[in-house]
């Protein structure tokens, strides 16, 4: 019984690291149709931020809304530097954005090395409860993951900015020919974007070592979020990340984490057959 | 303001469909564009609007180049389209439609009123779920609210009960006397003859005959050249 609420709560802790990390993901590809290949890049700079918290003797807390506040910027700069002038051909964009993200690894390993870096859990030790014993930074992070996630949600669905942005989404051309501008709404969505993935990244930080190369492990499960949870479905993220969480920790507790991967993969091409118009359904 | 077309080309990927269109829609008149079933009159409103690239040729507004411009933009400088199709988000709110298309909360009554009590009252329901006609009649409405100077009108009447039609041309005569210009879509050539200045034909992507009203033997040529 207490084996099976660890796993529960293993599989709860997994589903809201991956909600919030491909959250950013989602909310790019299924508004601008741009599969952004540097989002784990986002991801690993956020982790930078909560590093460059800690070695200044800050609080691990503020690190959050500054890795939101440095990814919005850095995001925005991309949009507009970068992702503003090819982003109606996707087969660039995802050239463009591996690119983006060799340039973002290198960037960050001049400026770091490859050392690995870390940061000390701001709440050692673990809490008791359901009859088992829980670190207590992942309670925090399921919460805040939870909490980022919701709020980013809502601010897409319930606003004015939010009804322009699911009214490109519905209908880019139309949403166009209505005068909205869908350019501003390109860029604060994936400056939104590129900020959640950087809260995500603060809030890892603790639970692993901080390196150039980080990014690159939060890519794949973060696709498989997206694709399982629908393409053009803002709220897909949550039912994306609740079924990859399950699938994998439930191989995982009935045989091992490699036969995790190979069902998550199973699971991606088991989707992407069902599903069928992935890029030009999102960006004609 | 007057729009102009220049030897406009465009089509769908590597298919032409518009090879080298001229023609113009000033302030203050309808130009009905008349044509068959695939003869590039709905690629021609989209090329206008900028949802297609023109692959040739050019666009001008009141003088100013517009053809590389995106379209939120030329809706911002006085052009406007109610599409022959997909012309309302189906997934929304009449409502959020209307705010979408510019319109505060506060004239939602006044443009929905403007086909007698088709539409009144209906802001909650969803736009999908109206009636083929009543959506065209929503998104002609919202257009012709707007403030935009010239407006193209893409089979405006297609689905329409009689008595709406008589309201849209109504609608649209006052929009030119308002000083706007329109250019119809239109396959009705009653309605075409009854209400434009000015007609041009479209076979094929290419403008093969134009009219102005008055003219003998105008009705006769036209459906003529709608005809088999
Ligand atoms: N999305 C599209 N892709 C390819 N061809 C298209 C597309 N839409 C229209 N066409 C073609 O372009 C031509 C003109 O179509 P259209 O402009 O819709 O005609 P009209 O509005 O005059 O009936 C037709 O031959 C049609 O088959
Ligand atoms: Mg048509």
């Amino acid at each position: 019984m207490d084996a099976l609420t660890l796993e529960l709560l293993n599989g709860l802790s997994l589903f809201a690291t991956l909600a919030i990390v491909a959250l950013g993901l989602g909310i790019v590809f299924g508004l601008m149709g741009i599969i952004n290949l540097a989002h784990g890049e986002f991801v690993m700079i956020g982790a930078y931020v909560a590093y460059v918290t800690h070695a200044n003797g800050l609080s691990h807390w503020l690190s959050l809304p500054l890795a939101a506040v440095v990814l919005f910027v850095l995001g925005a700069c991309i949009e507009v530097g970068l992702i503003r002038r090819i982003h109606r051909r996707p087969e660039v964009t995802i050239l463009a954005t591996f690119g983006l993200s060799i340039c973002l690894r290198q960037a960050v390993e001049l400026i770091f090395t490859k050392d690995f870096r870390g940061v000390p859990n701001p709440v050692p030790g673990a809490t008791r409860a359901l009859g088992v014993l829980f670190p207590t930074y992942r309670y925090v992070l399921i919460g805040i993951a939870v909490v980022v996630v919701v709020v980013t949600l809502l601010a897409f669905t319930r606003s004015r900015f939010g009804l322009t942005v699911r009214a490109i989404v519905a209908d880019r051309d139309l949403a166009d020919a209505c005068g909205v501008r869908t350019g501003i709404a390109n860029f604060c969505a994936f400056g939104i974007g590129a900020a959640t993935a950087g809260i995500a990244g603060a809030l890892v930080a603790p639970l692993g070592a901080i390196e150039p190369q980080a990014g690159l492990a939060y890519l794949p499960g973060a696709f498989l979020v997206v694709i399982v949870g629908g393409f053009n479905r803002l709220w897909g993220v949550i039912a994306g990340a609740l079924v990859v969480a399950a699938v994998q920790t439930g191989v995982i507790h009935f045989y091992d984490a490699v036969w995790a991967q190979i069902a998550s993969l199973a699971l991606a091409v088991l989707m992407l057959q069902l599903r069928r118009v992935p890029v030009e359904a999102a960006n004609p | 303001m007057r729009f102009e077309a220049h030897g406009l080309r465009s089509g769908y990927g590597s298919v032409p469909v518009l090879h080298g269109v001229s023609f113009c829609v000033a302030q203050g008149e309808i130009v009905a564009l008349v044509g068959r079933n695939g003869a590039g009159k709905t690629t021609l409103v989209r090329t206008m609007i900028g949802l297609l690239r023109a692959t040739g040729g050019q666009l001008r507004l009141g003088g100013a180049d517009i053809t590389r411009v995106p379209p939120s933009r030329r809706v911002r400088a006085g052009l406007r389209a109610a599409f022959q199709e997909r012309s309302l988000f189906s997934q929304f709110s009449v409502g959020d439609n209307l705010r979408l298309s510019g319109h505060p909360p506060a004239e939602h009554g006044r443009v929905l009123g403007m086909f007698g009590e088709s539409l009144a009252g209906r802001e909650a329901q969803r736009a999908g779920t109206l009636s083929g006609g009543e959506q065209k009649m929503l998104a002609a409405a919202s257009a012709l609210a707007s403030t935009a100077s010239i407006l193209l009108m893409d089979e405006p009447t297609e689905g329409l009960q009689p008595s709406n039609v008589g309201l849209l041309g109504d609608a649209l005569a006052l929009a030119r006397q308002q000083g706007r210009g329109v250019l119809l879509v239109e396959q009705h050539l009653a309605l075409a003859l009854r209400l434009a200045d000015r007609f041009v034909v479209l076979e094929k992507g290419e403008i093969v005959d134009t009219g102005t009203a008055g003219e003998a033997g105008l009705g006769d040529r036209l459906s003529g050249r709608l005809a088999l």
